[in-house]
């Protein structure tokens, strides 16, 4: 079982009645409601408790790409990563990811990965998006006709330009390049290769076809989250593929603390600052074309069964932040409490869903930075030793081989 | 209808009436089918009325790879009906197909009719983004009477797929050039244009007409973006008189 430290490194500041006001918290939400001095500040505590991760014996710290958002002001995730790939010693840096077709040229995803490789001492894991349709489509205006087309496109030149080791020459649709020669090239002979996505069969089959990692990256719960992994699970069995559950990742937020009661305490602010300010202009999450018809047939049954375990008004009071503390980690929003507690739901839902890479969410919203660095301390030092033996069985491909030195070697 | 294959695109094709030919190219909702519209225009001529790849039950956008291969598409589809020179008209996405046609193949269009037409744009008179409206908004943008549009019997499903596709040409803004080419156009042209159109307004068809060597602007009252429904006699008086 594989422990990764993340945090949607939300703007802490948004006023009250930003809810109340339904601002969309994404694509044109107003920039006077945001102050650069604070997200500096913001920055540099995120940097400063994935270093303490690094030291608390995290396997991966997860850096992620979204654009035009309070919810996460991560514009450039390969710009974090080199502030941690320069300030750690033994964790991998997990880009999770950048999102293809983006970038242009693409060439810059695979610059910019090997040179986080090379500075990290080989411990990068490449993760490759698509995007949130708020990023991709509204942000960055891609045409949802031809973002797939633009990812694959993208990838294939990724791919063969870490590779090759003369200069090629590269006539894409979307991107000619006469002489492509990368310098640097990684030190990972091969990148571990990770793709999340949210329940499209095409990303399934992208991953299985590759052998790469599938995330399925949501905050909406586990009655949400159950039936899209045991659908992903179902599918490779159906395909023949690996079910080695390290090529599975799944995020979650949790709430540590010395007891239950103080957990109540010290998080619940936090919890519901981080779903309430998260409401976006429902036109902005679904533009026409960003999924095929065969996904959204199959994502509209899986909700149905998730709508059978929680109703759509009590789903409506989640994300509205209008849910009890208790109520959240009833039903898997958040998982809280003692490490003992935090641990054996852990170790069931990782059992259940079958989930080798836990990326476990440890700040949440506007939640202070010394409740985050104990959260950090206790899931590192309390929670993860006793879940180890989780699917220990098992090989990893999926996470880089310098990070898998036991840790007294890597520290030589 | 039928399935007709031109090139890599399979694609429905509706067929009306005789006479001299008019190609009508459907906007970024969907083909009308068989639309009472469509049927008067083929009291006295026949209408051809292909639906887009990508559209409805329509295949072959992947080999679009720019309005160019859509813009011969058709060319592909004027041939394969065996005339030298067709009439053709467009709505609103096919307005913006039908110019590109007729720019690059000036010898295959005998007149051109634009009807609440995409393609140009203009800084100082944004147009709204028809994709992310909500719907009563996007309803008020698009009629002139919101209150007495016809029902939709679309399956939803279908309109995704059909505006999903739409955005190749459409997202995220709709100029792929035309502006460029718009001279080239030597077919006497009708600017046809709904006066309450909110989704495309008139004065982008104003613009069009200007443009375009040899056109005129005619704003028909009473009617959004869709004046072949919300007026409808109106509408083939002005096609039928300009065709002759």
């Amino acid at each position: 079982m594989k422990f990764h430290w993340f945090a949607e490194a939300s703007y802490p500041k948004l006023p009250p009645d930003f809810r109340a006001k339904k601002i969309s918290s994404w694509v044109d939400t107003p920039k006077s409601l945001h102050d650069p001095h604070v997200v500096g500040e913001m920055c540099r505590m995120f940097i400063r408790l994935m270093q303490q991760a690094d030291r608390d014996g995290f396997d991966g710290l997860a850096v992620n790409e979204h654009h035009q958002t309070p919810f996460a002001v991560t514009p450039s995730p390969n710009l974090l990563a080199a502030a941690l790939a320069h300030t750690t010693q033994r964790a991998a840096i997990l880009i999770i990811g950048d999102s293809l077709a983006l970038y242009n040229p693409p060439t810059r995803v695979a610059e910019e990965m090997a040179w986080l490789d090379c500075l990290s001492g080989g411990r990068v894991i490449a993760g490759f998006v698509f995007g949130t349709p708020m990023d991709s489509v509204y942000a960055y205006g891609i045409p949802p006709a031809e973002l797939r087309d633009r990812f694959e496109e993208a990838r294939q030149l990724i791919l063969k330009s870490w590779a090759e080791q003369e200069p090629f020459a590269f006539n894409g649709k979307y991107t000619k390049l006469r002489y492509v020669n990368l310098w640097p090239k990684p030190i990972q002979p091969k990148f571990p290769i990770w793709v999340p996505g949210s329940g499209s069969v095409e990303t399934w089959d992208l991953c299985i076809e590759n052998d790469y990692c599938y995330g399925h990256l949501s905050f909406s719960g586990l009655h949400s989250a159950k039936p899209l992994v045991d659908a992903w699970w179902e599918y490779c069995d159906m395909r023949g593929a690996d079910t080695n559950p390290h090529r599975m990742a799944f995020t979650q937020l949790i709430c540590c603390a010395n007891t239950d009661a103080e957990a109540e305490r010290l998080y619940t602010d936090g919890v519901k600052y981080f779903y309430r300010n998260r409401y976006t202009n429902p036109a902005y999450e679904a533009p026409p074309g960003y999924r095929s018809s065969k996904s959204v047939q199959a994502i509209m049954g899986h909700r149905k069964i998730a709508e059978s375990k929680l109703s759509a008004e009590d789903r409506a009071r989640a994300a509205s932040g209008e849910m009890s503390f208790w109520e959240y980690d009833k039903h898997g929003f958040i998982i809280a409490g003692t490490p003992a507690r935090v641990r054996q739901r852990l170790r069931e839902m990782c059992t259940d869903l079958r989930i080798g890479q836990l990326i476990a969410c440890l700040h949440q919203g506007d939640l202070p930075e010394e409740v985050a660095v104990e959260n950090t301390r206790l899931m590192g030092q309390e929670v993860m030793p006793g879940l180890r033996d989780l699917w220990a069985e098992h090989e990893d491909r999926w996470t880089p081989a310098a990070t898998q030195l036991p840790l007294a070697k890597a520290a030589e | 209808m039928q399935f007709q294959t031109f090139g890599a695109a399979s694609v429905r094709l509706w067929r009306f009436g005789q006479g001299h030919p008019v190609l009508w190219l459907h906007g970024f909702e969907g083909h009308p089918g068989d639309a009472p519209y469509l049927r008067r225009l083929a009291e006295t001529r026949l209408v051809i009325a292909p639906e887009h790849p990508g559209f409805g039950e329509s295949e072959g956008l992947s080999a679009m790879q720019d309005i160019t291969d859509q813009a011969l598409h058709f060319r592909r589809v004027i041939r394969a009906l065996g005339t030298r020179r067709i009439d053709v008209i467009g709505h609103c996405l096919g307005g913006m197909f039908a110019a590109e046609l007729a720019a690059i193949s000036p010898h295959l269009v005998r007149r051109l009719i634009l009807v609440g037409s995409y393609g140009l744009w203009d800084d100082a008179n944004p147009l709204p983004d028809a994709f992310s409206l909500a719907p009563p908004a996007f309803a008020a943008a698009k009629w002139a009477k919101p209150e007495a549009a016809p029902a939709t019997t679309e399956d939803p499903m279908t309109r995704q797929r059909n505006l999903g596709s739409a955005t190749k040409f459409l997202w995220p803004i709709p100029d792929r050039g035309l502006i460029r080419r718009l001279p080239f156009i030597e077919a006497p042209t009708l600017v046809l244009h709904g006066a309450q159109d909110g989704l495309v307004p008139p004065a982008y068809g104003q613009r069009l007409a200007a443009l375009i060597p040899n056109a005129g602007f005619q704003a028909i009252e009473g009617a959004g973006h869709m004046p072949m429904l919300e007026a409808e006699d109106a509408f083939t008086n002005a096609v039928t008189s300009f065709l002759g």
